[in-house]
C-alpha cells in the first residue's frame, strides 16, 4: 500500500484520526496538516492500528503534535499503533514518551 | 518515478531507483515483496532502509547515472540491506556521512516538526550500518540481528 488514507470524525466532543497507509517523507504533510488542525481545535486521538511504515518524519510530527496540544490545553493520544509504528517510535530510543493507549475507551 | 523492476535469486533481491521522494513507496513496495524476511525483520528492513533512501535523496544527489541500486538478502542467516550510489557532487557523500552517527534531534521551526531523528532510528534498527565512500560506488550496508 503506497497511499496514505486520513479520515476525521468527531465522538464524544474528541476528533479521532484514523490512519490507514505509510506514513513516510513521501506522505507525512497530509498527516501534519490534519494532525495539527485537529489538536488546535479540541483533544485528539490518532488511530494507527492500519499503519504500514512510521519514518522519522512521521515521529517528528507526532512529537510536535505532543507539545502543541499541551500548550493547547488539549488531550492527545496515539491508539493501538500497529507493531511497525510501535517498532519506529521505540527506535528513537525514547518510544515511552509517546502517549500511547490501547482503546479509544482509555483515552 | 523512475524505478526497475526487483530481480530475486533465492534469498536475495535488488531494484534500482531513481533518487526521487517518489522512490519511497517503490522502495516499501520492493520491502513488503521480499520473500525471505520474516515480519519483524521485514518491519527493520522497512523502517532502516525508508530513512536511509530519504537522506541519499536528499543530501546525496545529484547522482551519477541518476540511480540508487538497492539490494537486499540474508547473509549467514541475517538479514541486510545495501544501498549502491556515486555522488556527482564531490562533497555530497561527506555531508552524507556527517549525519551518521546522528546528531541530537531538534525542532525546526521551519518546518513545524522535529527533525534529526532518522540516523538516529536507524542506528537502532540495525545491528551495524557501515558507511563508505568508495572509487567506484559510495555503499551504505546496513546488517540486521535474525528474527523469527
Amino acid at each position: 500500500m503506497t497511499q496514505l488514507d486520513i479520515t476525521v470524525r468527531n465522538e464524544h466532543h474528541r476528533l479521532v484520526l484514523d490512519v490507514t497507509g505509510p506514513i513516510n517523507s513521501y506522505t507525512f504533510t497530509d498527516f501534519q496538516e490534519k494532525i495539527y488542525k485537529a489538536i488546535a481545535q479540541a483533544d485528539t486521538a490518532v488511530v494507527m492500528e492500519h499503519v504500514t511504515a512510521l519514518s522519522s518524519a512521521g515521529i517528528g510530527v507526532l512529537m510536535t503534535a505532543i507539545e502543541d496540544a499541551e500548550a493547547a490545553g488539549h488531550g492527545f493520544a496515539i491508539v493501538k499503533p500497529s507493531e511497525i509504528a510501535k517498532l519506529a517510535m521505540d527506535s528513537t530510543g525514547f518510544g515511552d514518551r509517546f502517549p500511547i493507549v490501547q482503546s479509544l475507551k482509555q483515552v | 518515478m523512475e524505478s526497475e523492476p526487483s530481480r530475486r535469486r533465492g534469498e536475495e533481491s535488488s531494484i534500482r531507483l531513481a533518487p526521487v521522494p517518489e522512490s519511497i513507496p517503490a522502495f516499501e513496495d520492493f520491502v513488503e515483496a521480499l520473500p525471505f524476511p520474516s515480519t519483524r525483520e521485514r518491519a527493520r528492513l522497512k523502517l532502516a532502509g525508508d530513512e536511509i533512501l530519504d537522506n541519499i535523496v536528499r543530501h546525496a544527489a545529484p547522482l551519477e547515472r541518476r540511480r540508487v541500486f538497492v539490494r537486499a538478502a540474508r547473509r549467514g542467516g541475517s538479514p541486510y540491506l545495501l544501498f549502491f550510489f556515486r555522488s556527482s557532487s564531490p562533497t555530497a557523500f561527506a555531508d552524507f556521512a556527517a549525519g551518521y552517527p546522528a546528531a541530537a534531534p531538534l525542532f525546526d521551526p521551519a518546518r513545524r516538526r522535529w527533525r534529526g531523528m532518522g540516523l538516529l532510528m536507524c542506528r537502532n534498527l540495525a545491528e551495524k550500518v557501515t558507511v563508505r565512500h568508495g572509487a567506484v560506488m559510495d555503499r551504505i550496508i546496513l546488517a540486521f540481528r535474525r528474527e523469527d
